[in-house]
């Protein structure tokens, strides 16, 4: 039974939470606050976090930051609207995905069964994800069984996807791995060859079915078939 | 009038030209004892020149000539005669004549570029003392008459009249327009039996222009910069309240959406008392909904004045209980301590009790969960006071008053509550003739309630 550590200060959420998670599956634990969730997470370490990003004694990001500096757990933090540059600092600071408050038991269900399936990477160079299929090591890549053809740039960005398959990845995550340091804050760098790269993998770049854009926070590669499940 | 004071003028100049002349002339009479007479008649540039410094280059001329014949006639032989007997000494007369008259010339001139100068420095100085005035923040409007006065002393005139932009001449009345480049800023006037200086009204009307254009500008930009912050400020406000009460919507939202879909999600399994749970979750933040919607109702109804208080009689302890009733599971931790035998407050009770209920709210939600917080009642000069007391980090001094503002709360981390419940308790208080307050609690949380006792005590038969 997975472990997840739900930290939020609202009574009632918290609650609402436990109990549909627990009628889920899943073994719950609460904290109230930044330094409860810390310490909570040091005692027991969950294997998936739920996070909301305004605590009574910190910023959800600092926690994110904070856990990021000792384990790999998948996080996903709860954000408002209105909260957009919070939301992406907490994803920059480690975080692997975000739900908007209101939100539904089931979104969050798929989400958390989303992450934690993340958390074990498949150590095998050939992925398979949907008719897509990349070898990451001889750097050949396919699509319905015939070839594409990518410039090296745009097999570092695929290889990026793929590695972090059904996680959001920010722009500046992106633009730092794959451009480098110097180029974190080029984002329109980043629209265009993600966008040469729908037109040669997407069936239809109009209406992208694999590289998924979240407008404003970045972009993630889904399995279409498995999407929602 | 000024024709007269150059006739004037012209008499005493002659009289001091043939003074000067005749001073000189006595003078030589003694020197040429001494001194041959002919090296003497340079003496007359000093009859010459005084003339000309006062009076101008045409009595400086006259008197160059009347000198030249003076020395001529007195002391030239043959004496008492124009002739001359020596025709050197001619020559001697016409170099002298040249000089005095180009001695004159100079004379006149240096006075009139004194003059000149001192008038200018006049023009300046009145200048810098209307713009000292203006950047001392003095109002244009209210200067006009000063800066009038101060026009008219630079331009000769006795009288002179300052309007902004255009205006109309009283009766005869010459009109001056000052502008800026092409902008009319304003209009001087002034009596036209009165003759401006032509000079002075053309180097200093267009200098007087610029600075009331400068002025005028200053004031508009200081009129748009405070619309602009008044402005910023009330979208300051509407960001807060659109944050505070958007936090405050969404928070019960969120628990509701979770309890609601964890119910119907059939991948959810539920033991009874699980779902009981849900439910009841569904049902109280439902309920805080409720209540923080009134809240806005509640503060646009007192924003926009329209709260008339039906004033009773009531019993302070009925008042409180049906604030506790309104408060739900949370009222548990609320322990009330009220004398049964106090004296009735005349107030509307559904006003009162929105007043506690915000209050008792916010002593709940400042402390921390399961402590309790404590009502008192106490007699206290013609006022029922009432304590909330709760154990939470109570109100900095600096802040006591700030947080009785709408959609303001205490400094340190974001809760819930948007700050709308202090304001709406004072808003009904002050309705009511009763005040609300926050008190110096040491490290705990305090406010007062004092309600007016009323004047007549019902007779219970």
């Amino acid at each position: 039974m997975s472990r997840v550590l739900v930290v939020d200060d609202e009574l009632q959420i918290l609650r609402a939470l436990r109990t549909s998670l627990r009628g889920a599956g899943y073994d719950v634990e609460t904290a109230e606050t930044a330094e409860q969730a810390l310490t909570a997470a040091a005692v027991r370490p969950p294997d998936a976090v739920i996070l909301d990003l305004v605590l009574p004694d910190g910023r959800g990001t600092e926690v994110c930051r904070e856990l990021r500096t000792w384990t790999s757990v998948p996080v996903i933090v709860l954000s408002v609207v209105g909260d957009e540059s919070e939301k992406v600092a907490a994803l920059d600071a480690g975080a692997d995905d975000y739900v908007t408050k209101p939100f539904g038991v089931d979104e969050l269900l798929a989400r958390l069964r989303a992450a934690l399936r993340r958390a074990e990477p498949s150590p095998e160079p050939v992925h398979e994800i949907g008719e897509l299929r990349v070898d990451l090591e001889s750097r050949e890549v396919t699509f319905a069984g015939s070839p594409v053809q990518l410039t090296p740039h745009e097999f570092d960005l695929l290889r990026l996807l793929v590695r972090n398959q059904g996680k959001l990845l920010t722009h500046k995550a992106i633009l730092q791995d794959v451009w480098g340091h110097a180029y974190a804050d080029e984002s329109h760098y980043l629209h265009v060859y993600v966008s040469q790269l729908r037109r040669k993998l997407e069936p239809e770049p109009a209406r992208p079915r694999y590289i998924l854009t979240e407008p404003g926070v970045g972009y993630r590669l889904v399995d279409p078939a498995r999407r929602g499940s | 009038m000024r024709l007269g004071r150059t006739r004037w003028e012209l008499a005493v100049g002659l009289l001091a030209s043939a003074g000067a002349v005749a001073l000189v002339t006595a003078a030589i009479e003694v020197l040429k004892l001494y001194v041959p007479v002919l090296s003497l008649g340079v003496l007359y540039v000093f009859a010459v020149l005084p003339v000309a410094l006062l009076w101008g280059v045409v009595l400086g001329a006259v008197v160059s000539v009347a000198s030249m014949l003076a020395f001529n006639w007195f002391f030239l032989p043959p004496q008492h005669t124009f002739h001359l007997r020596d025709t050197e000494n001619w020559a001697v007369l016409a170099v002298y004549l040249v000089t005095a008259i180009v001695v004159s010339a100079l004379a006149a001139r240096a006075r009139r570029r004194a003059e000149l100068a001192e008038r200018r420095e006049r023009e300046a100085a009145v200048l810098a003392e209307v713009a000292g005035d203006l950047l001392a923040g003095n109002r244009l409007p209210a200067e006009l008459e000063r800066v009038a006065g101060l026009a008219a002393r630079v331009l000769g005139v006795p009288h002179a009249r300052l309007a902004l932009g255009d205006a109309e001449p009283d009766g005869d009345e010459s009109v001056y327009a000052l502008a800026a480049g092409a902008r009319r800023v304003g209009t001087l006037l002034v009596s036209a039996e009165h003759a401006v200086e032509p000079e002075a009204a053309e180097r200093f009307l267009p200098a007087l222009a610029s600075l009331l254009a400068v002025e005028l500008d200053r004031t508009a930009l200081e009129a748009e910069a405070l619309e602009a912050e008044a402005l910023r400020r009330s979208d300051a406000i509407k960001t807060a309240v659109l944050h505070s009460v958007s936090h405050d919507l969404r928070s019960p939202l969120t628990a509701i959406v979770a309890a609601a879909s964890g119910l119907a999600n059939p991948e959810v399994r539920l033991a009874r008392a699980d779902r009981d749970e849900l439910v009841l979750t569904i049902r109280s933040e439902a309920d805080r909904l409720d209540r923080v919607v009134g809240n806005l109702l509640d503060l646009s109804r007192l924003r926009s004045g329209v709260v008339l208080p039906h004033v009773e009689l009531w019993p302070l302890d009925e008042l409180v209980g049906r604030a506790i009733e309104e408060l739900g599971p949370a009222a548990d931790r609320v322990a009330v301590e009220l004398d049964p035998d106090a004296p009735p407050v005349g107030v509307d009770a559904l006003q009162i009790e929105r007043v506690l209920v915000n209050l008792l709210d916010n002593a709940l939600k400042f402390s921390p969960a399961g402590s309790p917080v404590r009502v008192q009642g106490e007699a206290h000069a013609g006022e029922l006071r009432l304590h909330v007391l709760d154990l939470g980090p109570g109100v900095p001094a600096a802040e006591r008053e700030a947080i009785f503002e709408a959609f303001r709360r205490g400094t340190g981390p974001p809760r819930s509550g948007a700050g709308l419940g202090l304001a709406i308790a004072r808003g009904f208080a002050e309705a009511n003739g009763a005040r609300v307050w926050s008190e110096d609690g040491g490290a705990s949380g305090h406010f007062v309630l004092a309600l007016p006792i009323a004047e007549r005590t019902p007779t219970v038969v």
